[in-house]
């Protein structure tokens, strides 16, 4: 289950983030996410590290906390997205599947002309199509 | 990993006895100790006492291994390893004197017995021997003792060694062989040992579990002094698989000590496992071992009240786990590094970093607190357990404890229930401070993600360790960690974060009683930009910190607080429970906001001038802009705004609030301005414009705006441009309306928090009067006239400098060296003061300072509608034009320090021209022509100068021509010689004035003709120059000064010529005029003036209009010094201007050819005889006309 996903700015601001759990761990996940950055910072800087595929987007497992796993994806304008999930056994393809339409609807929400860039995501709309992606996670590759 | 015991964290090292000969048991222990793999030396120097040795280490295990046995009591036994490791030799040396050996019977006796005590007692223990024979005397052993000896001790040969400690030579060599010797037989009696446990494990015979891990362990510890890694590696495997199939079937009763013991056992096995996968390279191994391990022991929790003891133990784990990779990675650091990551999916690069797992360690053992937490209060007599009672200790098993109980003389352990270990591992971990263990391992984590440059993890540490320095109340350490982490949080705009850190640092600085920091942080955290959604989504009390959950409501709250603190009210009763907060009367309170802190939040001061330059003394716009994103309405009780320039210093109070007291004390002498309101709206601009005046030129910044709110709190905040202003830390991320600081968007974008005064302007007048342009050579006045038009001057300064107009060059007096004047082609010569005046009587401090091309006069002190003036004198020594600048500086106002100076700049072209052109013209007398032999070399006659015959006359033609725009008036014309020249020829005229001042209209030309004789025989006669003196023709306007101007000497030198003696100089004699018909006497004369004989061809050609009688040609011989004439007889035919005859005399000796020119050759006829007054035209006078 996807707990937490977010989109991190330029300045490793957060501009949208939003947790998926009925537990009081909401602080934990920033927390989490925050420090997930690290792990982006090094994987961006040290190219070499982060395999042979130089464009790509999607940065892969970041960082295995206790209970967490976390993902990364890096947009082509440095945009973050971070992906926090429960599910100890995630498909590298589901994950690819979410960040792409994650993407998608951030592309959307970003190309709103009453969106001013860099300041943090309000859209309502996009945060109802991220909760859909979220809910539907993993469920497209099972069917 | 230091609470292992020593045998268990270092490899094992074989153990072998030495017995007897005790002198050289330190010389063999060290070499084995030196050796590669080293041994442990058990050194006894009697050779009885091996039996108490062995015996005593046998009572402990007393009741053998019984396979068949019911339930064994243990997995492992505690001591087994240390006793393997220290006591139970796998090799025992039995060192013999040779003497000994080789000696009498009653010796050799008792060697044999010794022999056959320590065979009887190693035996059983398959220990090994090796006999040792120490040579101690030069003679050699006996080749049948030796025998026998080796017969006795059932050894194979190689095992009796032969040592020789007395001859150094073969020390050396001895050693080595002992050494090998011993390292074989350990070696065979660890692969013994071996190999009697493993066929144990192999036939599994044994019915239970925990021997089946016993013998497992037993096989890979000999593995292991075998140096056999991976068979230690396999078997440990195995023991620690076997161990996890225990779990499930571990419902033994004592239910806790069970799972206490298995999980000890698993400890110690995986630690052996980790240790010998990382020194063996292979870190993903071990890392992915480490997993492994925690996965399937992280559920076993035990019962309740033993809970915390499982985290203790987990935490335990990734302690261990993080020192060994930290040291691991010491010494095998360049195979941990490699790209790792891709070929195993699972792991990343931060699970190699003990960071990592120190960090996790801090959170079990936090978990572990929390359990122990709740075990204590689930225990009604959790206060009585202190343990001092309980004479609980580990038991010979591995992860058992038994009580100690007193019998007589001798010790039982006495099992213990589960309710008893409970109690006592509480009683335990009541002793254990959890905080400072929690820090230390946060701290490691901190440190070493820091070093990592991993911030935002370590700054995740630290916000956990300063957790636990704020609930131990250490708050010094907290604030410093918190801070730190704050700079971050606030840097990457993570709010929700930052709220929680300035909660904790807005508690701290509320404990520790420091009312700055408390309203400081309290400030901050009310004008965080905390999103209405995310607080009510996500913080729930339970989870954040003090302060609370990060919401709109709770933001209000703090501001509240805040405001009530620093208004005096009772407030503090609600914050100070601890200590006390207070703002009042004693204790005022003063913040500072500067262009980098975040209480720009909470009040940013934007300031704009409308102007950009502003008059002195006029009043300009000024527009005050204040925001804040305070969630709530503050209202001000006055402004304070502050220049540069303290006199505009004002302060703008609010109308609505009766001004107190003590504002109204502090305002003494201030300018006021009042406000009908000062209230700070959220995130809306409050903009003020007032109207200042400076009467000081220069720059005028806005410095400080100063907020008061309540009697004793002031915000100091740093004036801000709306020009060059950021934008606020935070809330720049957040979707929120913008507006300008000021009305005019113009001004929000341009405006600045300086403008510039101006000088006043000057009220004097500066007046350059020049005429027309300077002439080269003369003194050009340039009149300067300062008047004052209501403006007193005080120290009044003139500066003048000369500057040239093309090059822009300026003649400054560093470029002109002192012994050039030519270099100034422009000189400022000085400065007359006005007309009348003279300098002694000039009542001031006149400072006069002349340079070449810089000047600086002093001015009188001058009330207001005089005027004075003074005459500048520029000579030109080149025509140029330069640009005169003339500047006057003056205070209007006595007092210097108070009043400004103000500066009046003047500049003037000025044209300089040459006045005359002064040319020259070199002839030779009328019809006279003497042979100058320069002349007939072709070659040299274009370079060569001006020849002049010697002797003879030469006419110097000067003639001077006005060429400039105004009419001068000459004095004289001459030649005259350079200084230190002597002259070498005749003049004539020398030196004579004209009779009066001859005019010379601009283009008119003057001339004078000289006769010049050189006297001396030179290839460079130096004939002086025309000197010319001259002035400007002052017209009937000039002044008396006319009389001062001097004459203008212009000179014009000549060039050198060269003089020689001509050999032959022909001259031709005619009348000056002839009358029709009327015959006149035609001769040419060839003087010879040589010492030679000179042969002359000469030939007349005739002419139309005359008669003649004479030859018409010839060669005649003219003798030296001598003179030949041709003579004619003509009669003219014609009248009017007529061509003469030509001759032509050709000199055959220098093979040159006369012939008159033309006009030398003609001749007015008249028809008849004219009627001339001859008295006063003589032959110069024709002569001067003929030549124009």
């Amino acid at each position: 289950m996807i707990v937490c996903v977010a989109v991190i700015g330029h300045q490793n601001n957060p501009l949208y983030i939003q947790s998926f759990t009925e537990a009081d761990d909401a602080l934990k996940l920033h927390h989490i996410v925050h420090c997930s950055l690290d792990v982006v910072e090094e994987r961006v800087n040290n190219p070499k590290k982060s395999g042979p595929t130089l464009n790509e987007t999607f940065l892969g497992l970041l960082y295995p906390t206790e209970n967490y796993k976390v993902y990364g994806y890096l947009t082509n304008t440095k945009v973050k997205f971070i992906l926090v999930t429960t599910d100890l056994d995630v498909r590298d393809a589901d994950v690819r599947n979410f960040f792409r339409r994650f993407h998608a609807a951030y592309v959307d929400a970003v190309s709103n002309p009453f969106h001013v860039p860099g300041k943090k995501i309000t859209s309502k709309t996009f945060a109802e199509r991220v909760s859909n992606i979220v809910k539907s996670f993993g469920l497209s590759s099972a069917s | 990993m230091e609470d292992y015991p020593e045998e268990l964290r270092t490899p094992p090292v074989g153990l072998i006895a030495l017995v007897g000969c005790p002198e050289h048991h330190s010389l063999i222990t060290t070499h084995l100790l030196s050796e590669q793999p080293p041994s442990n030396t058990l050194a006894l120097p009697d050779i009885a006492k091996i039996s108490l040795l062995l015996s005593s280490a046998d009572k402990s295990s007393l009741p053998p291994p019984d396979p068949s046995s019911s339930p064994t009591a243990g997995i492992l036994k505690r001591d087994w390893l240390h006793k393997h490791r220290t006591r139970v030799p796998a090799v025992v040396a039995a060192l013999f004197i040779s003497d000994h050996v080789s000696g009498d019977p009653a010796q050799w006796l008792q060697l044999c017995s010794d022999l056959e005590n320590l065979k009887a007692v190693i035996r059983p223990k398959n220990i090994k021997l090796a006999v040792v024979v120490v040579h101690s005397s030069s003679d050699d052993i006996s080749e049948d003792r030796m025998i026998a000896l080796r017969k006795r001790a059932e050894l194979d040969s190689k095992y009796l060694v032969v040592f020789n400690p007395a001859d150094s030579s073969q020390l050396e060599q001895s050693l080595n062989k002992l050494g090998s010797t011993f390292a074989e037989l350990a070696n065979t009696y660890y692969r013994d040992e071996g190999r009697r446990i493993k066929t144990r494990v192999e036939r599994k015979s044994f019915n239970s579990i925990e021997l089946n891990i016993r013998y497992c362990f037993k096989v890979a510890v000999s593995a292991e002094f075998r140096r056999d890694w991976v068979e230690a590696l396999r078997f440990y495997e195995d023991a620690y698989y076997t161990l996890r199939e225990m779990i499930g079937t571990a419902n033994r009763l004592p239910v806790i000590q069970r799972l206490i013991e298995i999980k000890t056992v698993a400890e110690q096995l995986h630690f052996k496992i980790s240790t010998l996968l990382l020194h063996g390279g292979k870190v993903i191994e071990a890392v992915t071992w480490f997993h492994q391990h925690f996965a399937s022991y992280r559920k076993l929790l035990g019962p309740a009240e033993a809970i915390f003891l499982h985290w203790e133990w987990v935490s335990r784990q990734f302690l261990v786990f993080a020192e060994l990779l930290e040291t691991s990675s010491k010494t095998i650091h360049s195979n941990s590094s490699p790209a790792l990551g891709t070929s195993e999916r699972s792991l990343t690069e931060w699970k190699f970093q003990p960071a990592y797992y120190y960090q996790l360690a801090g959170h079990y053992l936090k978990e572990k607190r929390t359990s122990f937490e709740l075990a204590l209060s689930m225990l009604q007599n959790a206060d009585e357990i202190d343990g001092s009672a309980e004479s609980v200790t580990p038991a010979i098993y591995v992860g058992q404890f038994a009580r100690l109980l007193e019998q007589g003389d001798a010790f039982v352990m006495q099992p213990l229930t589960d309710e008893e270990y409970t109690r006592y591992a509480i009683a335990e971990a009541k002793r254990f401070q959890d905080s400072f263990e929690i820090i230390a391992l946060l701290k490691r984590s901190y440190e070493s993600y820091t070093n990592l440059k991993a911030q935002r993890m370590a700054s995740r540490c630290g916000f956990q360790m300063a957790q636990e320095y704020f609930a131990m109340g250490d708050l010094n350490n907290a604030k410093q960690l918190l801070d730190v982490i704050a700079a971050l949080y606030r840097k990457e705009g993570w709010v929700t974060l930052l709220w929680e850190v300035l909660g904790f640092l807005r508690e701290c600085s509320r404990k520790r009683g420091i009312v700055k920091e408390f309203i400081e942080y309290s400030l901050e955290m009310a004008a965080l930009p905390v999103s209405p959604c995310t607080g009510v989504q996500s913080f729930r009390t339970k989870e954040c910190g003090p302060a609370g959950p990060a919401s709109l409501a709770q933001r209000e709250n703090i501001h509240n607080e805040v405001f009530q603190l620093v208004s005096g009210e009772i407030g503090a009763v609600s914050v100070g429970d601890s200590t006390d907060l207070k703002v009042n009367r004693d204790s005022p309170l003063h913040l500072e906001i500067d262009l980098v802190s975040p209480l720009r939040m909470a009040l940013l001061a934007s300031v704009a001038f409308h102007e950009q330059i502003i008059k002195p003394g006029v009043p300009a716009l000024i527009t005050l802009s204040l925001l804040s994103q305070l969630p709530l309405t503050v209202d001000l009780d006055q402004l304070e705004v502050q220049f540069n320039q303290s006199e505009c210093n004002f302060i703008i109070i609010n109308s609505q609030k009766p001004p107190s007291a003590e504002i109204s004390t502090s305002q003494q002498g201030r300018h006021v301005e009042s406000a009908p309101s000062l209230a700070l709206v959220t995130n809306k601009w409050l903009r003020l414009t007032y109207e200042i005046k400076s009467e000081q030129s220069g720059k005028l910044e806005c410095i400080y705006v100063i907020a008061k709110m309540g009697p004793h709190f002031t915000i100091c905040c740093r004036a801000e441009s709306p020009a060059s202003m950021d934008d606020l830390p935070l809330w720049k991320f957040e979707d929120r309306v913008e507006t300008f600081p000021t009305k005019d968007p113009v001004l929000a974008f341009s405006g600045q928090k300086l403008a510039q005064v101006e000088e006043p302007d000057p009220q004097v007048d500066l007046v350059l009067g020049a005429t027309g342009p300077a002439l080269v050579g003369e003194c050009f006045v340039v009149p300067v006239t300062v008047a004052s038009k209501g403006h007193d001057i005080f120290s009044g300064e003139l500066k003048i400098n000369l500057v040239d107009v093309r090059g822009g060059g300026l003649f400054s007096p560093r470029e002109a060296e002192p012994f050039s004047m030519d270099n100034h082609h422009v000189e400022l010569l000085g400065v007359n003061g006005p007309e009348g005046e003279d300098e002694s009587t000039g009542g001031y401090d006149k400072i006069k300072k002349i340079q070449q091309s810089f000047g600086l006069v002093s001015l009188p002190i001058m009330k207001d509608g005089e005027s004075w003036s003074c005459k500048l004198e520029i000579k030109w020594h080149r025509p140029k034009p330069i640009m005169l600048f003339v500047s006057l500086s003056y205070f209007p106002d006595s007092n210097e320090m108070t009043s400004q100076k103000i500066h009046v700049h003047k500049n003037l072209q000025i044209e300089g021209k040459s006045a005359v052109l002064i040319s020259h013209h070199f002839m030779l007398p009328f019809r006279q022509d003497p042979l100058l032999l320069s002349k007939l070399k072709p070659a040299s006659s274009s370079d060569q100068g001006t020849s002049l015959p010697l002797n003879e006359t030469s006419i110097v033609l000067a003639s001077a021509k006005n060429c400039s725009e105004v009419p001068l008036q000459l004095q004289s014309m001459s030649i005259e010689m350079d200084d230190d020249v002597e002259r070498s020829f005749t003049l004539q005229p020398s030196s004579e004035d004209l009779l009066g001042p001859a005019y010379l209209v601009p283009g008119e030309e003057f001339k004078k003709v000289f006769t010049i004789i050189p006297e001396v025989e030179s290839s460079n006669l130096n004939l002086g120059s025309v000197s010319l003196r001259w002035r400007r023709n002052l017209q009937n306007k000039d002044r008396s000064s006319s009389a001062a101007e001097a004459w203008v000497l212009t000179r014009h030198k000549l060039p050198d010529v060269n003089v020689e003696l001509s050999p032959l100089v022909l001259t031709v004699d005619c009348p000056p005029y002839a009358i029709l018909g009327d015959p006149f006497t035609y001769s040419v004369k060839i003087r010879n003036q040589t010492q030679l004989l000179q042969e002359v061809k000469f030939s007349l050609a005739d002419a139309q209009s005359f008669v003649l009688s004479g030859s018409h040609s010839d060669t005649v011989f003219v003798l030296p010094k001598s003179e030949h004439v041709l003579g004619y007889k003509i009669v003219p035919l014609a009248s009017g201007l007529q061509q003469l005859p030509r001759v032509t005399v050709t000199s055959v000796r220098y093979s040159a050819v006369f012939q008159l020119s033309n006009a030398a050759s003609t001749v007015f006829v008249f028809p008849t005889k004219p009627h001339f007054k001859t008295a006063d035209v003589g032959d110069k006078g024709i002569e001067s006309v003929v030549a124009e």
